[in-house]
């Protein structure tokens, strides 16, 4: 059932499934949600009866948003048979790398049951605070204060859900209005057009890795999965993380500090979202106030392909990475295709009714 | 904000309106009010007002009242559109795509039908669209946010398939009948709004269908247990409030005399925003009319006012992030604060 060709993913996504839980301490006594919280990586909650079943409930969720690329990347091949190449390959992975790299954030905050809508702006804010630090700062302190700043964000959205008990809805897309206003009220748009090298050395510049010619995101952003799927996945936090978003109650009662997991994921959610600033930055070269704006809508997409629960408890930055490079290959076949964007979009709004219609029900029920 | 207060709501199948005298008041007055948690966004809006005359006391002449009024109204309608939604427990992530699409269908069948047939038209997209929603989250049982996250796409697709770039055929005679001076003294457009605002009261709160839609809300378990049918509640709502958006798309079509593609687009933050800060429960089951028009008021113009008084409008983003933090935020706070005083006197 593995994947040939996908052999990084892989094999970060099949422990993340078959090797749960286990050491997050404290939760033992909550048998109902450590059951959740184990379907959290791939096997379903359910008994299966059936073998069959059973073999396929056990395949981690993450695997099928990337055999569903492959698939995709089939058809493409298809009908262009000039479409399988490694290069096609290098370039719908690398526009999909930069939207898995602004979902990542969205990610996390979809595990714990909450939804960050301020992704976009804090995109905004931290590729423009990036580039107008540069000059005081130099790169690396510039780097750092705007991942500082996107952890912020993250911290007093997180303090706003969890101590105020304000929807998570409401208080991002007050927090994305409020950054918007924070952007245009505090950042000199003329005078932001060099992008530093150290920057584009770690996005755009191409790199050779095993002898094939690549942009430098790329890897970059398959590094951080595995390094956020590793923490998510066999970190007590990153598992606690899962508790929280199944059942937060029985989480509480388990003696989890609930709201301090909840204001830490959102305040990496919002490190993410600012490293994809500046990351968007480096690829692009380019920053304008309304830069986020597309990833409102996508960043959801990406992690609700990737086969995450909209409720929460379950997800993985694997998924997330399937989903955009669904996405990815989608808009590389309308392209090819000629078909337009109207109907990329349209095939988008398509695949997450199928992939909602295959996962959401289980617990919308 | 009325825990103590019973949780009575609204699951009366027979109209409660019958019982005469004092019992009419209570339930039509500050009390349902207050339970519908709109009198900190009233409160909210008196205030707002009352600073706004102070700096500007030309808000009330003819030609700046209908301004305004041209500005808040669409955002007033489609934010009543979200309220129906969210009272069903859901969230309408498609509602600017859904407006865009009836904005356009609106303007370009503008251009060789005659004008009620266009209204019509558009109003029938509205409810389809809302239907649409409405029958994957109701019968096919799939979360709303991800049901319209995909419905944005597809809409919003839909729409600029109809129309790729401003344009249409929306006349001078359209703009003066929604937005103009048909009528003396007040804008129309407020006229409008009101006669929509009215009629979509009488529906929620003097049908049992509007008070289905409420119970649905509120609580999902009881109003089965009592025999309603709580799936066609929750479709016909979605449909309801895919028409009420379609009267915020032509009235924005009419006052700008264009149909556009994209301009739903940012009537989707900021109608949930109107809702959040109409003091409506995102669970369901709670949230005011005359609350949602004043919240989307109140926001609609917050930019104007920091015009008025000189202040970079750029600070409208801020402030109004802030006045809803505040306005939700501080009920919570006074009943945690409250919490602890009544555990510290016993």
């Amino acid at each position: 059932m593995t994947t040939p060709g996908t052999s990084a993913p892989d094999t970060v996504g099949t422990p993340a499934s078959t090797g749960p839980l286990g050491t997050a301490p404290g939760v033992d006594t909550s048998p109902a949600g450590i059951d959740r919280a184990e379907g959290v990586g791939g096997s379903a909650p359910e008994s299966p009866r059936g073998s069959h079943a059973s073999f396929l409930s056990r395949v981690p969720r993450s695997v099928w948003p990337l055999l569903a690329f492959l698939v995709l990347f089939g058809i493409g091949g298809i009908i262009r048979p000039n479409l399988i190449t490694i290069d096609s390959l290098i370039g719908t992975a690398t526009f999909a790398i930069i939207l898995a790299i602004a979902s990542f954030g969205q990610t996390i905050a979809v595990i714990q049951a909450g939804i960050d809508l301020s992704v976009p702006n804090t995109i905004g804010f931290s590729a423009l605070a990036f580039l107008t630090l540069v000059g005081p700062l130099g790169p690396v302190g510039a780097f750092v204060a705007a991942l500082a700043a996107g952890a912020v964000i993250g911290f007093f959205n997180g303090v706003v859900i969890s101590k105020l008990g304000l929807t998570p809805i409401v208080t991002t897309i007050a927090m994305n209005g409020l950054l918007f206003g924070v952007i245009l009220l505090a950042f000199n748009f003329s005078e932001l057009t060099v992008t530093p090298d150290f920057v584009i050395a770690i996005t755009s510049a191409k790199i050779s890795v095993f002898g094939i010619s690549m942009a430098a995101v790329l890897p970059l952003g398959l590094a951080l999965m595995v390094v956020l799927q590793l923490v998510l996945s066999f970190t007590g936090w990153g598992r606690s993380l899962f508790v929280v978003g199944s059942a937060a109650e029985t989480a509480r009662l388990a003696g989890l500090p609930v709201d301090r997991i909840r204001i830490t994921g959102y305040m990496l959610s919002g490190l993410l979202a600012a490293f994809a600033g500046i990351v968007i930055v480096g690829y692009y070269q380019q920053a304008s106030a309304t830069m986020g704006a597309s990833y409102l809508l996508a960043s959801v997409a990406a992690v609700v392909v990737g086969g995450a629960s909209i409720f929460g408890g379950r997800g993985s930055v694997v998924g997330t990475v399937g989903g955009a490079l669904v996405l990815g290959q989608v808009s590389t076949l309308v392209t090819v295709l000629n078909l337009g964007a109207n109907i990329q979009q349209l095939i988008y709004g398509a695949i997450i009714l199928i992939v909602i219609s295959l996962y959401g029900r289980r617990r919308a029920a | 904000m009325s825990v103590t207060a019973p949780p009575a709501p609204p699951v009366a199948p027979k109209p409660a309106a019958a019982a005469s005298g004092p019992r009419f008041w209570n339930s039509t007055g500050v009390v349902r009010l207050r339970r519908e948690g709109a009198i900190a966004p009233i409160a909210a809006f008196v205030v707002f007002f009352v600073v706004y005359v102070i700096i500007n006391p030309e808000l009330l002449t003819r030609f700046q009242l209908q301004t305004a009024s041209n500005l808040v109204v669409p955002l007033a309608l489609v934010a009543l559109g979200q309220l129906i939604v969210v009272l069903v427990g859901g969230i309408d992530i498609s509602i600017g795509a859904i407006m865009s699409l009836c904005n356009v269908v609106f303007a370009t069948q503008l251009e060789h039908l005659p004008v009620p047939v266009a209204i019509l038209l558009s109003v029938g997209v509205g409810l389809a669209c809302g239907l649409f929603n409405g029958v994957l989250v109701a019968y096919a049982g799939l979360p709303a946010i991800a049901v319209t996250l995909a419905s944005a796409f597809i809409f919003g697709s839909i729409a600029r398939e109809v129309l790729d770039r401003p344009g249409g055929g929306v006349t001078k005679e359209i703009y003066l009948a929604t937005s103009g001076e048909l009528v003396p003294f007040v804008p129309v457009s407020l006229v409008w709004l009101a006669v929509i605002a009215v009629l979509l009261w009488l529906l929620l709160q003097r049908t049992a269908l509007g008070r289905h839609i409420y119970g649905v809300g509120s609580n999902m378990e009881s109003v089965r247990a009592a025999g309603i049918n709580a799936r066609l509640t929750k479709l016909l709502a979605f449909g309801l409030a895919g028409v009420v958006t379609s009267f915020g798309a032509m009235m924005l079509a009419s006052s700008t005399v264009t149909g556009d593609p994209r301009s739903g687009d940012p009537y989707l933050l900021s109608s949930i925003a109107a809702v959040a800060l109409a003091g409506a429960a995102f669970t369901g089951g709670k949230g005011s009319i005359i609350g949602t028009i004043l919240a989307a008021c109140t926001l609609g113009l917050i930019g104007n006012l920091l015009f008025f008084a000189g202040v970079n409008s750029y600070w409208q983003y801020v402030i109004s992030a802030l006045i809803i933090v505040a306005v939700v935020g501080i009920p919570v706070v006074w009943r945690r604060v409250a919490f602890f005083a009544k555990g510290a006197r016993s």
